[in-house]
């Protein structure tokens, strides 16, 4: 499988201060290789380098050394920007033009023309699912919802093989967040490759296969989703109702943790020596119903505190 | 380095790029200059007007007109027309005046410009000294202005009366030189006053300076001179129209006891008598020679 | 290199301008005050004519050239400080054609609105004929609706053109909107008294160092005073044809020269 993004060592310092500029070392020998299809998240903490990493993919800034390939063609190569899509993060736009217009302005760019630009515009469009009578309106006129969808679209209006999308979730009310999820797995099972920058872990944890972690310029995780979370279960979790209440303190001395969710519902907390069964049986006999019953793994967001631990004390 | 060498191959190119245009437009201008438009419509005449509408940029606008004002002295110099000559000096010196008051050279050249008489200037010399005025109005301690009155005065309109007046009035500035009195003076005798003169060059024997003491001294004489000058041919008179006949030398005069002996000048050098003009006049070997223009005041 | 790119985004500037109120604003002003002459023209005993051309020339110089700068440097300062530019630079448009596409697109809008000037201004020398006498018609200089007013307007929006491409430059490396504009304006006035500084060492008392210094800075600065033939068209002096061709081509070089600096410095130009 081919990479569609290959970074060697990427590098950038920005000068700081007028007089005597001093660098600021926003990216630190970045290497990374992103595999086609599949959803990459490039994850950390604001300043991280996260949009430094993706406006350097996108030749917006130039490295201060390294390299970095996208498509196979070097960083700029107009070739590979046919055959990709970008969203930047906060996107405005000619507040003067209409969706539409704005859509078979960037379509024309690329080449395409008259009745099929207009067509691609409109399945953009449709895709992201902005009202027809919405995209007459100048974008001026539009919400924050509204201009992201049409961000996405200008994205999407070539049918790139590789969508690169900066903090794509940001201002976003939560159906905006689902509607966008749902277009990346869209992309996903079509084929493509969907690189996006982001410090919410939830949406990676349902979205990606494969992140990368920053940390103040510094990659301090990168891999596959299920190998970084991976490992044994160090736990398992119990949620049982039980109408007598003594029942739950007489166990509570036996496991790591014992919350009450509610009114005589609790969660149980087991070590990862102990097999859920016996306890569960143990209680059932007692009287108490199962309600559910779910491993405790490392999540995303354990591995990201680790990671950026780790980072700082390096 | 491949950036740097970039970098210069286009600063190369577009400071080719430029010299190249500038090529082009000196070409134009030697090759095809554009006929000077002669037709002078001034759009802003009035100096209060200008100093509005200019706001707070006077001094450039000032420096602007200035330019403008040698411009179209300098083509009108050297221009054929006939009509209308100089016409614009004037007002553009005014509007120069007016928005700096203090513009020291445009009151002093704008004054040569001004009075100098056709084809070199416009002659007006009551423009130039309303210009030197204007210059003394705002700035009343400088005596170079009544000086250039003064000189205005003498050379173009040759009114010395004025004239001296105002290198007398010069004298009397701040600052003034000391040879601005003696110069009042001889403007005065110039002008056939020689009471006035004799007063002020009297009150200068008493000058601090040597050299205004010795001009005072020597002025006086002349003046006696020119008094002495007055009374021979008056003499010279009298015997024609005794005698019917004018006198061929000193030596007629003096033998019908018109005179006492060879008349002579303060520095004891002889008077001329010149038998075919019948005019009397300083010997040229005289260290008084020449006397004041005008020594032929009252007599007919 | 793609005409139809370039195309598209002189097209989308042109589209824009059309709908940016301060344009009409600017438009509206030249035109009132265009109408304004006529009520001057009659207050001026028998200058009319010549008035209303140089009124009407001079406003429409003035309004092509708050255009030029004031436009011209939101151009692409806008675009870079609301962000809009990075989506379009990810689309494949190799950056020189984003600057010539800009600057082709301003010098198109700038011509519509010239040439709706120029036949306002046309309109009312055409009143003007028309309600005049024969006699008086026999008094001009030049006839009023002279087709050589056009020489002086094309001059003038070759100007405009040339102002443009010093906008444009200045609104491509300079990250300040205001810094654009003070550099703009202060070229604009040092190319206005252009012919001034190359004879400034003959008219002014200075040192033979500062006077080839300040001559050369009149011959390198753009000449925006060169373009300026009106007081010869409205009063009728001959302008051939070699003088308006040096002149096209002067302008065209120095635009050539200034666009190349800034497609390159556009092409440096980084975007945090």
């Amino acid at each position: 499988m081919s990479s569609v993004v290959r970074i060697d060592r990427l590098t950038k310092d920005f000068p700081v201060g007028f007089w005597r500029p001093r660098p600021h070392r926003g990216l630190d020998g970045l290497s990374l290789e992103i595999p086609a299809g599949g959803v990459f998240g490039l994850l950390g903490p604001n300043g991280a380098g996260k949009s430094t990493t993706l406006k350097l993919l996108m030749d917006l800034l130039r490295p201060t050394s390294g390299h970095a390939e996208i498509l196979g063609r070097p960083v700029g190569d107009a070739h590979a920007r046919q055959r990709l899509g970008f969203l930047p993060e906060h996107p405005t736009f000619y507040d003067h033009l209409s969706a539409e217009e704005l859509l078979v302005y960037f379509a024309g760019l690329f080449g395409y023309t008259g009745a099929d630009r207009r067509a691609r515009a409109a399945r953009a469009l449709d895709r992201v699912g902005l009202r027809s009578d919405d995209r007459q309106r100048p974008i001026r006129q539009y919400s924050k919802g509204m201009v992201q969808r049409v961000g996405l679209a200008q994205a999407l209006v070539n049918d790139p093989e590789l969508i690169v999308l900066d903090e794509p979730m940001s201002g976003l009310d939560p159906i905006g967040r689902r509607e966008v999820r749902e277009i990346i797995l869209e992309l996903r099972d079509e084929g493509r490759t969907v690189l996006f920058s982001s410090h919410i872990l939830s949406d990676a944890e349902l979205l990606c296969s494969a992140v990368g972690i920053l940390n103040r310029g510094r990659l301090v995780a990168s891999g596959r989703l299920s190998d970084l979370t991976a490992g044994e279960a160090h736990g398992w979790e119990v949620v049982m109702t039980m109408t007598d209440a003594s029942l739950a303190d007489r166990v509570s001395p036996r496991v790591m943790r014992t919350r009450r969710i509610d009114e005589g519902r609790y969660s149980f907390e087991l070590g990862a020596a102990a097999r859920p069964e016996p306890f569960i049986a143990e209680l059932s006999a007692a009287g108490a119903t199962l309600v559910s019953v779910s491993p405790i793994r490392t999540t995303l967001e354990d591995v990201f505190v680790k990671a950026l631990g780790q980072g700082d004390a390096a | 380095m491949k950036r740097a060498g970039q970098a210069v191959a286009v600063l190369a190119a577009v400071a080719v790029g430029i010299a190249a245009a500038a090529g082009v437009l000196h070409a134009r201008d030697e090759r095809h200059p554009l006929p000077v438009s002669e037709d002078r419509l001034m759009y802003l005449r009035s100096g209060r007007t200008a100093d509005r509408v200019f706001l707070s940029f006077d001094a450039i606008a000032s420096d602007v007109y200035w330019i403008r004002t040698i411009q179209h002295y300098g083509r009108d110099l050297g221009s054929t027309r006939t009509t209308g000559r100089f016409e614009l000096l004037n007002p553009l010196l005014d509007l120069t005046t007016t928005l700096d008051p203090h513009f020291n050279i445009a009151y002093r050249f704008g004054a040569i410009f001004l009075a100098e008489r056709p084809p070199k200037g416009p002659g007006r010399a009551d423009q130039a000294i309303a210009l030197l005025e204007k210059g003394l109005a705002s700035n009343p301690t400088r005596w170079q202005y009544l000086h250039d009155i003064g000189f205005v005065h003498y050379w173009f309109t040759n009114d010395y009366e004025r004239a001296a007046a105002a290198f007398e009035r010069a004298a009397t500035m701040p600052g003034a030189p000391e040879w601005l009195r003696p110069v009042a003076a001889m403007t005065r005798a110039q002008g056939g006053d020689r009471a006035g003169a004799r007063r002020l060059l009297t009150e200068l024997l008493s000058a601090d300076q040597d050299y205004v003491r010795h001009t005072a001294e020597r002025g006086l004489q002349q003046l006696q001179a020119l008094d002495a000058i007055d009374q021979l041919q008056a003499i010279v008179e009298r015997y024609h129209d005794a005698t019917g006949s004018y006198p061929r030398a000193w030596r007629d005069l003096i033998s019908v006891r018109l005179l006492r002996g060879l008349p002579i000048d303060p520095t004891k050098t002889a008077f001329v008598y010149d038998a075919t003009t019948h005019r009397v006049t300083i010997s040229e070997t005289s260290s008084l020679f020449p006397l004041p223009r005008f020594l032929q005041p009252r007599t007919r | 290199m793609s005409l139809r790119r370039i195309a598209l985004v002189a097209r989308h500037v042109f589209k824009e301008s059309v709908r940016d109120r301060v344009l009409y604003a600017i438009g509206a002003f030249a035109l009132v005050l265009v109408a304004a002459s006529i009520l001057i023209a009659q207050i001026s005993a028998g200058q009319d004519v010549k008035i209303i051309k140089d009124l009407g020339l001079a406003t429409i110089e003035l309004a092509g050239i708050v255009m030029s700068v004031f436009v011209g440097i939101g151009l692409v300062a806008r675009e870079i400080d609301r962000r809009s530019i990075f989506a379009l630079l990810s689309k494949p448009l190799p950056r020189w054609e984003f600057v010539v596409g800009k600057y082709a697109g301003l010098v198109l809008t700038i011509f519509v609105n010239v040439v709706a000037m120029t036949a306002a201004l046309y309109l009312m020398l055409g009143y003007l004929h028309w309600s005049a006498s024969p006699a008086v018609r026999l008094s001009w200089d030049a006839p009023a609706m002279d087709v050589r007013l056009l020489i002086a307007v094309a001059l003038i929006f070759a100007e405009l053109a040339l102002l443009t491409a010093v906008a444009l430059l200045f609104s491509t490396f300079s990250s300040s909107a205001l810094l654009s504009l003070v550099f703009t304006l202060g070229l604009f006035v040092a190319g206005t008294f252009s012919e001034d500084l190359r004879h400034f060492g003959d008219i002014m008392d200075v040192s033979p160092i500062v006077g080839h210094l300040v001559g050369a800075i009149g011959w390198i600065v753009p000449a925006f005073s060169a373009f300026d033939v009106k007081a010869q068209v409205v009063h009728a002096l001959p302008i051939g044809t070699a003088f308006v061709a040096d002149t096209l081509v002067y302008a065209v070089v120095y635009i050539a020269a200034v666009l190349l600096a800034a497609v390159f410095l556009f092409s440096r130009r980084e975007f945090r």
